[in-house]
């Protein structure tokens, strides 16, 4: 793993589009007409997206609501994250803005996205529509969990990373299962935010919602908890990287994504709904979400699936196997 | 009901057809004890059984930890080793491996050391054809020169799992799963068998090499499956909806047709005699062949001179959970074989000898030699009567470790709630515990887009 500082990097070194790993994909996509034209529409008899309503309450903007108006570095608005929209102070501010410390507000303004977003397929947005809607990519709730907090006066900047599909899918013998895979594991990101709390910077996930989550029985990450080997394995020779603003490419890439193949974002929405109403099952049938993830860490210090990958390859017997030309 | 005497003599009789898959009795292990000592295993007294799990279980564990070398650094990394197993109460120190271990093995070259990781003992070297060997290319070579019996699973999430299984173990499996059904009817009294599932010799799928015991038990057997089933044909079947899949895409190649045909005329060929007829099947295959029939409108009346067996996953073509009990009940409108005859027998590929339902209430009975255990979601133990993750050792596993969680959420009752035979019983509803989920969304996106991309 090769971990880089934001000294040693531009603000918007994230995966580039050529390295989004979509050739095999496109070029299966267009050989198969009949696998595009399922991408592009909805079947007549096929259930459709219904977005959830919002599970909270607008907060009124009042003039003169106290924001941070610093043009320093990670404080400053930026592309899809500006915490001086009036809804966004708003809403900080009915989390507790100037009143709670910053490690106190954060993490309010954290577990606010963490446990109201719903994952939605869809462009990239201000953080007020995000706001209005209560969904959208990591991408748009990492934006809005940012701006609240460069809207109270600390600084907040994202990270991305690749991570690793879990093995049923990453080691998929199919042609389609190769050629989609790779997209994930080295080339879209997934996202987290960090801010900076006293002169330390403080790791937070909050694109998944902790129903999604348990819907794989996966322990549910904290404010100041890295995912990364929590719920996401990190891609071999991965690259984090940190950054203050989300790169122009990547909007154009998730507009081209979901105006090309609207039906696929469709239903990808639908089995979003579907994982949240099952992973709100197996919290209720736990005992509640603390109940819930503690059961789910648990497990997982209990399956030492890397640790015996690791022991196996080191136990290969390769002096037994002869590959002859 | 059979009587003891009964028994022994279909015991006897199967010894006989299947002696070539009993080992000299001087060489028997603990584990071969617990397989080939008793005369009825589903009549086994608990205490018995309890007495027989720990001196097998403790000799398959010894016997891992001493000659497999990926599984001895994982002891000690659990700080397990066999001195540490006194009593049954002690099982639950037996580092367990997740049945997704045996999906994750790579392809090609790799695959090749996988396999030698993995196997417990000595392997002679194994030359591989090809600078890409394929999959089937990897197991084969395993196969004809290590004399192993390595097969896969069709892959129902997937992924094939891959089960480095030695002859010793194959033919332990083999002749567990059919020694299980002693109880129930009398293999040896079949006069003809037909196999709704691929030949053994034209697959490494494990549900077809399951069979070639049935070479040996039946005069007179039949493979209605009698063309070459590779890996990758396997996996594109079963990677949506387990085995019903295998239906879907036989019926795209123009296979299924001539599948239905040769099951047709082979009904039609014993019903007008008196003879016992045996058909062993998927559930999602033989429900289309049902439909089959009765699209034809041709229905039998075989009675109790039929058996009807199956295996595998209970999906229907549309991925819809397809209800035991219906199942039967069209088995005896279409072929007039009871619902007492029609058995199912419940298993994964990494667990060896049959886990069989009984006729009277059909809930599955557990073999006397293999401890299974249910996992609540934090994976600690649970009690009877509760839903949760199936964990097994077994002994018979001899050529690999295996003590294994699986991905199975079951339930286990402490006695059947309906038959006399002791023991604990697994219910019959067997659903997947979810795990591919949860990620990210991305994770979601991909299976969308895979499964799109496979549309035509």
């Amino acid at each position: 793993m090769i971990e880089m500082n934001e000294q040693g990097l531009p603000s918007q070194e994230v995966s580039k589009p050529a390295e989004l790993a979509m050739g095999p994909m496109i070029r299966k996509m267009l050989a198969n007409p009949g696998a595009l034209k399922k991408m592009r529409t909805m079947d007549p008899d096929e259930e459709r997206y219904v977005r959830p309503s919002r599970p909270y309450d607008l907060p009124e903007y009042r003039q003169g609501m106290k924001h941070c108006k610093s043009s320093e570095k990670y404080l400053r608005p930026t592309r899809w994250c500006n915490p001086r929209e009036p809804l966004v102070i708003a809403m900080a501010h009915e989390l507790g803005a100037y009143e709670l410390s910053d490690w106190e507000f954060a993490e309010a303004a954290f577990w606010f996205v963490k446990t109201r977003f719903t994952a939605e397929f869809m462009p990239l947005n201000s953080v007020s529509d995000s706001l209005r809607r209560g969904t959208g990519t990591c991408f748009h709730t990492n934006s809005v969990w940012i701006a609240l907090c460069r809207a109270a006066g600390i600084k907040a900047r994202y990270k991305t990373f690749n991570m690793m599909l879990p093995p049923s899918l990453t080691n998929a013998k199919t042609e389609s299962g190769r050629a989609t895979v790779n997209i994930f594991n080295t080339g879209m990101p997934e996202v987290e935010g960090e801010v900076c709390i006293d002169g330390k910077w403080v790791v937070g996930h909050v694109a998944m919602r902790p129903e999604y989550l348990a819907c794989g029985y996966l322990p549910i990450p904290r404010f100041g908890e890295d995912a990364i080997g929590l719920t996401f394995p990190l891609t071999p020779g991965a690259t984090i990287k940190r950054f203050e603003s989300t790169p122009l490419w990547m909007w154009l890439v998730a507009k081209a994504i979901t105006s090309f193949i609207p039906a696929s974002m469709e239903r990808a929405n639908l089995k979003v709904l579907d994982a949240l109403l099952r992973g709100s099952q197996v919290i209720e049938k736990a005992g509640g979400l603390e109940a819930y993830d503690r059961a789910a860490r648990s497990k997982s210090e209990s399956l030492h699936v890397d640790e015996i990958v690791r022991t196996m390859k080191a136990a290969m017997r390769p002096e037994l196997v002869e590959f002859e030309a | 009901m059979a009587t003891s005497a009964e028994i022994e003599n279909r015991l006897r009789r199967l010894n006989e057809r299947l002696a070539r898959y009993i080992p000299p009795r001087e060489t028997w292990t603990p584990a071969d004890e617990a397989l080939y000592k008793p005369v009825d295993l589903l009549r086994v007294p608990v205490d018995e059984a309890q007495e027989m799990q720990l001196k097998a279980i403790k000799y398959a564990f010894t016997r891992h930890y001493t000659y497999n070398q990926f599984y001895y650094e994982y002891c000690k990394m659990m700080g397990v080793s066999p001195d540490d197993l006194k009593t049954s109460d002690d099982f639950n120190k037996i580092p367990l491996i997740p049945d997704s271990i045996f999906k994750q093995h790579p392809s090609g070259k790799d695959l090749a050391y996988w396999i030698t990781s993995i196997f417990t003992g000595d392997l002679p070297k194994v030359v591989i054809k090809g600078a890409n060997p394929t999959f089937d290319d990897v197991i084969n070579a395993f196969n004809e020169q290590a004399g192993m019996a390595v097969t896969y699973s069709s892959g129902t999430s997937g992924q094939h799992t891959v089960i480095p299984r030695d002859q010793k173990t194959m033919h332990a499996f083999q002749y567990g799963w059919t020694k299980m059904w002693l109880d129930i009817w009398d293999p040896t009294s079949i006069d003809h068998a037909l196999n709704l599932i691929p030949k053994p010799t034209r697959s490494n799928l494990f549900a077809a090499k399951l069979q070639e015991v049935f070479e040996q038990l039946f005069e007179d057997h039949h493979y209605a499956l009698d063309f070459e089933i590779s890996a990758d044909l396997a996996l594109r079947a079963a990677v949506d909806h387990s085995n019903a899949a295998v239906a879907e895409q036989l019926s795209a190649d123009g296979q299924l047709r001539k599948i239905f045909t040769i099951g047709t005329q082979w009904l039609e060929r014993y019903e007008k005699t008196t003879d016992t007829i045996w058909i062993l099947s998927f559930p999602a295959l033989f429900s289309v062949f049902l439909d089959a029939l009765e699209a034809q409108g041709k229905h039998f009346d075989f009675g109790e001179r039929g058996v009807i067996l199956t295996g595998g996953g209970w999906k229907t073509r549309d991925g819809k959970n397809m209800p035991h009990r219906d199942f039967r009940k069209r088995v005896e409108e279409v072929l007039g074989i009871p619902e007492t005859r029609c058995l199912d027998s419940y298993g994964m590929s990494e667990l060896n000898g049959g886990i069989v339902a009984c006729p009277e209430g059909h809930y599955y009975h557990l073999p006397p030699w293999m401890k299974l255990f249910i996992l609540d979601e934090g994976l600690k133990p649970i009690g009877y009567g509760e839903f949760g993750r199936l964990t097994f050792l077994d002994p018979l596993a001899y050529s690999y470790p295996g003590f294994v969680i699986s991905g199975d959420e079951v339930r286990m009752f402490e006695h059947c709630p309906v038959c006399d035979r002791p023991g604990p019983v697994l219910d019959t509803v067997i659903q997947r515990v979810p795990s591919a989920e949860g990620r990210g969304c991305s994770t979601v996106l991909q299976k969308v887009l895979e499964q799109e991309l496979e549309a035509q």
